[in-house]
């Protein structure tokens, strides 16, 4: 039984460890920062290296002081489960009602995939919490066709540091017909939210350049064997191979075609952009793969010259481009919590939300801004070869991906 | 490649896959036949036995496929690889059996299947949870060798897919028919309780029933490594589902009707494919299942079991 004496032992042992706790220059405010990334399954790989450019971001502006009279704390959410092998959009939903009823998150990044924000968005919306994908790029999300869907509340919650496969699709259907000058072309989808959308976008540009579409098949991502559909595509004669679609089809794809259509020009999105495809399809399957990211290449440019070698120094592996891009995107709330500080209103989630959505701000992709919906006013979409580098390690993204250029703009 | 060339090859595809369908669904009819239980773990003790098969041929020093081997080394490394795999799932076929399926030996109802549902699940998350969710570049060390036949493509490894299915299949045909424990097996499935009555250690028949079925289902798990350079912890579900179709068209507990219905399956998602769309595949083979069982609801080969009294 519990009795008073417990009761106020308790409460004062509580106060005084909540005073006790707080650090000397505990005169500053404490801002939460949320992030929703797929730290579980298949897409952990890429999922850690975005939290770390998150960590960066939030590092450097708590040491630099970057916004006076604030610190910022990171709140990580792991939308992965054991039971999907990858992201849960149901989790993710979960996790969305986390972040909205914890007062002291501001804002949010992520989340990685697209089909945890279909799932998080509306609830966000209801919340007024605004999130900035470093790597989603359904563009339903933020299309205004589907704004009763995905922001009911009706202001754009949902930003991104990255383009949309409205145009990662279409971009490279032009660099494939402009640049590698092909005449046919068979597309395949894995019949999942993200790969359907890029072979649909990539389809339409297709048509629109000439090129012949012999066919459009979709593949199983449970199933083992794509021998027929690729035997049939061999007896079409394609001169590419066009899919959409992300690791779990893509890496059994990858090896069989290797076996029954090796000379054929094979293509993708930035679902078979990364290490778990390297390790997953091997050396030589994985040769001359052509594959596309939504944003522009950043990690051998100059301005991300430090940032690379700070990142690597201190854990031990390279960035991705998507981890720089959740820097960036870690920067743009910085800087709207620094904007909306300064006009001395209390920092919360609207004011921050409307700071995000005016948003200038240089980082290491260029000056970001957004457009009325949410999505970056960019829309450089990069094109890279899967080359086999001896001297880099066979899973090692910026060895093995070579960079060509940015795919010619719709 | 001409028309007849495609089809050729289709029909190539379609009885590689065949032969894979056939090897799952055998050892999966084995243990209905004797016990009338239907082992959904089967599938997974598949997967596992793939895995086991890659930890193997990663203790041989093989990663991916850039180590080729051939002749007598390769000869052994493939032999010990079958017999460690295909030991290490009957083990595990065993330790099923005694732990979750003989306590409930004799219960009417469906609370063996479901149990087996849930040590699928158990197999399958274990995996899952210890080896990742990414799918795995197989180690293989067999050299590419590629048979020309016209405008088709006859893959060594095929050919080696139907030689070791096809042996498998007639030793343990002929195990059941000729051997004393075969023929023990046979009784059991008849009469379980006559045979007892007879003399047959039923306990023993059954766990052999067992280990059998699911050495082969490790064999399987071998092959389908070696046969698509990959394995993940997902590959039960789709080859389960096909080869268990398989197996029920064929005639469930009728073991020359699971080879059957493996080569049909394998021919149908072939040809379904080529003519329809990949798309389309689980649409058209289960039709074609729902089609034969209304007519012949015992499957292809199975003769409906006697009431008994």
């Amino acid at each position: 039984m519990i009795t008073r004496r417990d009761t106020a032992r308790l409460l004062a042992g509580t106060a005084a460890t909540a005073a006790l706790g707080r650090p000397a220059w505990a005169a500053d405010k404490v801002v939460k920062v949320g992030a929703d990334l797929s730290l579980t399954g298949a897409d952990s790989e890429n999922s850690i290296r975005i939290k770390n450019g998150i960590v960066m971001a939030i590092d450097e502006a708590n040491k630099d002081h970057a916004v006076k009279g604030y610190t910022f704390e990171l709140s990580t959410l792991d939308d992965g489960t054991a039971t999907a092998g990858q992201y849960d959009p149901a989790q993710a939903a979960t996790n969305a009602r986390k972040m909205v009823s914890d007062q002291d998150i501001v804002a949010a990044v992520g989340p990685e995939m697209s089909g945890a924000g279909k799932a998080m968005a509306p609830i966000l919306s209801q919340g007024d919490l605004a999130t900035i994908t470093p790597s989603s790029t359904n563009p339903d999300i933020t299309s205004p066709k589907f704004a009763e869907q995905y922001r009911p509340a009706g202001k754009p919650i949902y930003f991104r540091t990255v383009t949309t496969d409205a145009f990662q699709g279409p971009n490279m259907a032009n660099f494939m017909a402009e640049k590698l000058k092909i005449k046919s072309v068979y597309i395949l989808d894995d019949s999942g939210a993200y790969g359907v959308g890029l072979a649909d976008a990539y389809q339409g540009q297709i048509e629109k350049k000439g090129v012949k579409v012999l066919g459009r098949d979709r593949l199983d991502p449970k199933a083992a064997d794509y021998t027929t559909v690729l035997t049939k595509i061999k007896a079409l004669n394609p001169d590419a191979l066009y899919y959409g679609g992300v690791g779990q089809a893509g890496t059994k794809l990858a090896k069989q075609a290797y076996d029954i259509v090796p000379a054929m020009i094979k293509a993708g999105g930035d679902g078979v952009y990364g290490a778990t495809f390297l390790t997953g399809v091997g050396f030589p399957a994985a040769e001359g793969w052509y594959a596309t990211i939504a944003s522009p290449h950043l990690t051998d440019d100059s301005k991300a010259k430090t940032f690379v070698k700070e990142y690597t120094a201190r854990w031990g592996f390279a960035p991705t481009d998507y981890a720089i891009t959740a820097y960036d995107a870690t920067l743009v709330i910085i800087d709207a919590v620094k904007r909306v500080a300064a006009t001395g209103k209390p920092v919360e989630r609207s004011a921050v939300r409307d700071a995000i959505q005016s948003a200038k701000v240089h980082t290491i992709q260029g000056v970001v801004s957004f457009d009325a919906n949410g999505d970056l006013a960019d829309r450089t979409v990069s094109v890279f070869q899967i080359k086999k580098d001896l001297n880099g390690k066979p899973d090692d993204v910026s060895a093995q991906y070579h960079y060509i250029e940015v795919a010619p703009q719709v | 490649m001409t028309l007849f060339d495609l089809l050729l090859q289709q029909t190539i595809n379609g009885l590689s896959l065949g032969a894979m369908y056939s090897l799952l669904a055998l050892g999966f009819t084995l243990v209905y036949g004797i016990l009338e239980l239907i082992n959904f773990s089967h599938f997974n003790v598949f997967m596992v036995g793939s895995f086991i098969a890659m930890g193997v041929l990663q203790l041989f020093g093989l990663a991916g496929q850039d180590v080729i081997l051939t002749g007598v080394p390769l000869v052994g490394v493939l032999l010990i690889t079958f017999a460690v795999t295909m030991g290490a799932s009957g083990l595990i076929g065993v330790t099923i059996e005694r732990l979750s399926l003989r306590p409930l030996r004799g219960v009417k109802g469906p609370a063996a299947m479901i149990t087996t549902i849930g040590v699928g699940y158990i197999l399958f998350n274990i995996i899952l949870l210890t080896c990742g969710a990414d799918g795995k570049n197989f180690p293989n060390p067999m050299p590419t060798v590629r048979y020309h036949l016209g405008g088709a493509t006859l893959d060594l490894r095929v050919i080696m897919i139907w030689i070791i299915a096809l042996v498998l299949m007639g030793g343990l045909y002929l195990f059941v028919q000729k051997s004393r424990i075969g023929k023990a097996m046979r009784a059991t499935a008849q009469d379980a309780e006559a045979a007892r009555m007879m003399g047959v250690d039923v306990d023993r028949v059954i766990m052999t029933a067992f280990f059998l079925g699911s050495a082969l289902a490790g064999a399987g798990g071998l092959i389908f490594g070696l046969y698509y350079n990959y394995t993940s912890f997902i590959i039960g579900f789709t080859a389960g589902l096909r080869a268990f179709t398989a197996a029920v068209l064929g005639g469930i507990g009728n073991v020359p009707g699971a080879m059957v219905g493996g080569v049909l399956i394998g021919l149908i998602e072939a040809f379904g494919g080529q003519f329809i769309a990949t798309a389309w595949t689980d649409v058209i083979i289960f039709s074609i299942l729902v089609l034969v069982l209304v007519f012949k609801p015992a499957g292809l080969f199975g003769q409906l079991a006697p009431t008994k009294s």
